[in-house]
């Protein structure tokens, strides 16, 4: 993808900030492309590629003491024409839809931010070739009559916003993720990797994982449902706590769907969980703004067990009346004002280790479709997948079926009884990337068994 | 830069890619256009209008699939799109096995428009915002509610397709509709309840007239008081097995889950088993398979009048059509594209869609229905009248099944008990579960035809990179057996 660059983009821009009619504007310039390699049966079924542009506009009216009228238009015309009918459209709206006395206004600019370096220009040049060539790559890795599924994925990006108070971010960059599920007859095994580049990926090591799970897990034996210990490696470990960040948004806790209602101060898990939001750490590289342009940084969420921090978007901090916190994602994503660039701090022992705690109980490569069953209590339900294995005596035993739990989250963590020191980030179908260590939990409630 | 027209933008896409002389190319231009209204209590939240516009452009090189789109508007950049998606079929098979054939469905040439009476786009959002306020106040009204949300969201996509074998179609697919939450909270607890059904509510194929015709505000003080009255209740009690009685928004899900997905012919292809998972239903189950009760009929059926899933062509260019897949309870189809029905030796039931102009076709859902019960009177107040004990759940708060479909687990947001043929107390958090096969065998109690109503679902996940569909079931309340309370 060839980059627009800055300059391009703010001064498309202009035109709209120039519009004779609202009172206050901000825009939105971004361009992506996505490649992706996608594999099942050991051969390429999908290969596709995608450009993409959007101009959004939004536009504030004085609606007096109704409030402000404000109005959002998006194109996907990436031009002065596009953008001219972006602000247009906007502006028609706001004239005409009534004020709303709790908008917060458009952020003020003259504000810095900090960056993290998330852009490898190799990746996104990356040809169709090479993704093949590292698919093949990857499925060579695999054991004989083993057979794998899975996509490598490289994206790019740029994005820059302005307004009329002075707010001008850019920011550009790329990533890359590779899935491999293996699969030996009844029994599967999975592993993934995501970097800023191609170069942080290690196709044969990612192979040879799934491909050892499937093998390990051959013949599998059904185990009875019930509350076990468990140990979850870091992609069941990062479902759980991205099901987990509703409760640390500001506007669930004032709504009283979040369970950290004068909560804050107070231990709600093990002191071996530290958790917060950290886009700016290498392991997690977001642009340095969120969708408004206010500044991100790294939020405590969970310092030793204790709650201390929350996150805003600038909806949510104007009903709570405080600040926001740089939590803002583009309309109309409902994950706006959640912590998205979770980091759990990882601790000190094997994953080996974990398992040695364990007399007799599970191990889980990662879980399924998960959803909230009651948000309150944080309790969610889901199942396991892809490498579950019974432990036996502090040892891996062979392949299970797999099992439906429905556990609370916060008492799951209130549970930890270590921390794996071989964190990494795993992806989440809709809510990204986090990164998160392999834990050992003392209980962990299996309420059915699957068929497979 | 020249601005053209999709039906310019498909000729110059379509001429390009089959200048290198595939065994398949087809492009598709698509002009979409959105526009949402969310209000919450007696403000205006949020007006937004969206538009997008691109090409896609998808080709069978030696046996294996490329696919390239651009949002860039010139006849250039389309060109180079096209030569990409070569590369990339060629890149395909570098990896490759068989190679991919289609199915022999005619090319298809012609027009379609979703019927409608006033297009959602046009509507001026004033209106749309004091409809949606109109609601929220009288919701507020009821005292005991803490907030109460509403939206409404329109959809127009025009289509123009074009494949190599000579299809030309275009189409205008409208769709509209909108919801009502209320919420009560307090005690620790967090309460909602929904009108017509959650998650933004219900939707059609059609104009703004399927917003009115759901009457939000004349429902919005009952909604309001259900959501107080939740908040007042019990935990629905636990039970290994029981019977439970789904109204059908909430069967319409369970359609959605364990019927819907396990029988799209890739998911069985082992095609999505990485990502959104595989079925456990198998090629050769077809006419063997006992799915359900006898008295279960299942149907894919893109003309359903006004439903989310109807359309005139499907993103491959097939006719829209009507494929039964459980006869009396017992499996006979599959939801296919032209490449998953050829790889079995059938002929696609147009069920490839794409969720814009970037995205490839894949095997989806339009509306895939359970048929009414015979006895046309039948309704929910039958059913529960013939029921001695039991559960009626109603509205669908979440959903889990897992990778081959057959462990499912649904949060509803409200539970009446059943007792000697009488609704009962009022339990709030239901959950029940089950396993897909005992499940549907166990359906022993189906609403008539006046009991039947399509429900719709827009945000159904799947493929990477992801793609969300809009698709529709039509369900009558059914009765069946499942464990219930888990938590």
């Amino acid at each position: 993808m060839i980059r627009y660059g800055a300059d391009r983009l703010f001064e498309l821009a202009g035109a709209a900030l120039r519009h004779p009619g609202p009172d206050e504007v901000e825009v939105t310039l971004g361009r992506e492309q996505v490649a992706l390699t996608r594999f099942a049966d050991s051969r390429i079924h999908q290969n596709v590629h995608r450009l993409d542009h959007h101009v959004r506009v939004r536009v504030v009216v004085d609606g007096g003491e109704a409030g402000a009228r404000v109005g959002s238009a998006t194109s996907g015309l990436l031009t002065p024409e596009g953008v001219r009918r972006a602000v247009d459209r906007a502006y028609q709206i706001a004239r005409t839809v009534p004020g709303n006395p709790d908008f917060a206004g458009l952020p003020a600019g003259g504000t810095t931010y900090d960056s993290v370096r998330r852009d490898d220009p190799d990746t996104a040049r990356c040809p169709p070739a090479r993704r093949a060539d590292l698919v093949a790559a990857l499925l060579r890795s695999l054991p004989a009559g083993t057979d794998g599924a899975g996509a490598l994925e490289t994206t790019g990006n740029e994005l820059a916003i302005v307004n009329s108070r002075g707010v001008r971010a850019y920011d550009a960059g790329t990533r890359a993720a590779l899935s491999i599920l293996a699969t030996a007859g009844d029994s599967t095994g999975y592993a993934e990797g995501v970097a800023v580049g191609l170069a942080g990926l290690d196709p044969v090591t990612l192979g040879s994982r799934a491909g050892e799970k499937a093998r390990l897990g051959a013949g599998l034996r059904e185990l009875a449902p019930g509350s076990y210990p468990v140990v979850l490696e870091p992609c069941a470990t990062a479902v759980l706590l991205h099901r987990l960040a509703h409760a640390f948004a500001g506007r669930a806790v004032r709504e009283g769907s979040s369970p950290l209602a004068d909560r804050l101060g107070a231990p709600i898990c093990a002191p071996a969980v530290t958790l917060s939001d950290d886009p700016l750490s290498s392991a997690l590289p977001a642009a340095p703004f969120d969708a408004e342009g206010i500044p991100r940084r790294r939020t405590i969420l969970v310092d030793r067990g204790v709650a201390v921090g929350l996150t805003y978007d600038s909806a949510a901090a104007r009903m709570g009346g405080t600040e926001s916190t740089g939590h803002a994602l583009a309309p109309p994503n409902p994950l706006s004002g959640l912590p998205t660039h979770l980091f759990m701090a990882a601790g000190s022992e094997t994953t080996e280790s974990l398992v040695g705690r364990i007399d007799r109980g599970i191990y889980v490569t990662r879980f399924h479709y998960t959803n909230v069953v009651h948000p309150v209590r944080t309790t969610v339900t889901g199942t396991t997948r892809d490498g579950t294995f019974l432990i036996e005596n502090g040892r891996i035993v062979g392949g299970i079926r797999n099992l439906r739990f429905t556990q609370s989250v916060l008492e799951a963590l209130s549970g930890v009884e270590a921390v794996g020191r071989e964190g990494q980030v795993a992806t989440e179908r809709f809510y990204g990337d986090a990164y998160a260590p392999p834990l050992c939990l003392s209980s962990f409630a299996f309420t059915s068994a699957s068929t497979h | 830069m020249t601005f053209m027209d999709i039906a310019d933008l498909a000729a110059v896409a379509i001429d390009e890619v089959t200048r290198f002389g595939p065994q398949f190319a087809d492009v598709r231009a698509v002009d979409d256009e959105s526009e949402s209204v969310d209000v919450r209590d007696g403000r205006v939240e949020r007006v937004s209008r969206s538009a997008s516009r691109g090409v896609g452009i998808r080709v069978l090189v030696g046996g294996a699939w490329g696919f390239a789109a651009t949002a860039d508007h010139d006849g250039g950049a389309v060109r180079d799109a096209a030569r990409l998606a070569v590369e990339l079929a060629r890149a395909s098979g570098r990896v490759a096995h068989e190679p991919i054939r289609l199915d022999d469905s005619p090319p298809c040439r012609g027009d379609y428009v979703t019927p409608h009476e006033i297009d959602p786009l046009e509507m001026p959002v004033a209106e749309k915002a004091d409809h949606l306020l109109a609601a929220t106040a009288a919701a507020r009204g009821v005292p005991g509610v803490s907030f109460v949300e509403a939206s409404t969201d329109g959809w127009r996509r025009r289509t123009v397709y074009r494949s190599s074998d000579g299809a030309a179609i275009e189409q205008t697919v409208l769709h509209a509709g909108g919801g009502l939450v209320a919420y009560a909270v307090g005690g620790g607890e967090s309460q909602r309840r929904s009108y017509p059904t959650a998650f933004r509510g219900q939707f059609a194929s059609g104009g703004w007239e399927a917003v009115l015709a759901l009457d939000l505000p004349g429902h919005a003080a009952a909604t309001g008081r259900e959501a107080v009255a939740l908040l007042a209740a019990p935990d629905l009690p636990s039970r290994a097995e029981t019977t439970i009685v789904l109204d059908s928004s909430q069967l319409a899900m369970q359609i959605h889950e364990s019927i819907g997905h396990p029988l799209e012919l890739d998911r069985i292809l082992g095609m999505e088993q990485a990502y959104a998972g595989g079925s456990f239903v198998r090629v050769d189950d077809r006419d063997r398979l006992r799915y359900a009760s006898p008295i279960v009929s299942i149907t894919a059926d893109a003309t359903t009048p006004g439903a989310l899933g109807t359309f005139g062509f499907d993103d491959e260019g097939v006719r829209a059509g009507r494929a039964p897949l459980i006869s009396d309870g017992v499996l006979v189809g599959f939801l296919s594209n032209r490449e998953t029905a050829a790889a079995v030796g059938l002929e696609s039931n147009g069920t490839a869609r794409a969720d814009s102009w970037g995205s490839i076709p894949l095997v989806r859902m339009n509306n895939v229905s359970l048929a009414p019960g015979t006895d046309d009177a039948a309704g929910l107040a039958e059913i529960v009248a013939a029921t001695d004990d039991g559960f009626l759940l109603c509205t669908n708060r979440s959903w889990s099944i897992d990778d081959r479909r057959t462990n499912f687990q649904f949060a509803c947001e409200a539970a009446y008990e059943i007792s000697a043929g009488s609704l009962g107390r009022l339990y709030r958090n239901p959950t029940y579960a089950g396993r897909t096969l005992d499940f549907w065998r166990s359906c022993d109690a189906l609403g008539g035809r006046s009991d039947w109503r399509v429900w719709s679902v827009p945000i159904c996940g799947k493929g990477q990179p992801s793609q969300l569909a809009r698709v529709g079931h039509g369900a009558p309340t059914g009765r069946f057996r499942a464990a219930v309370g888990i938590r």
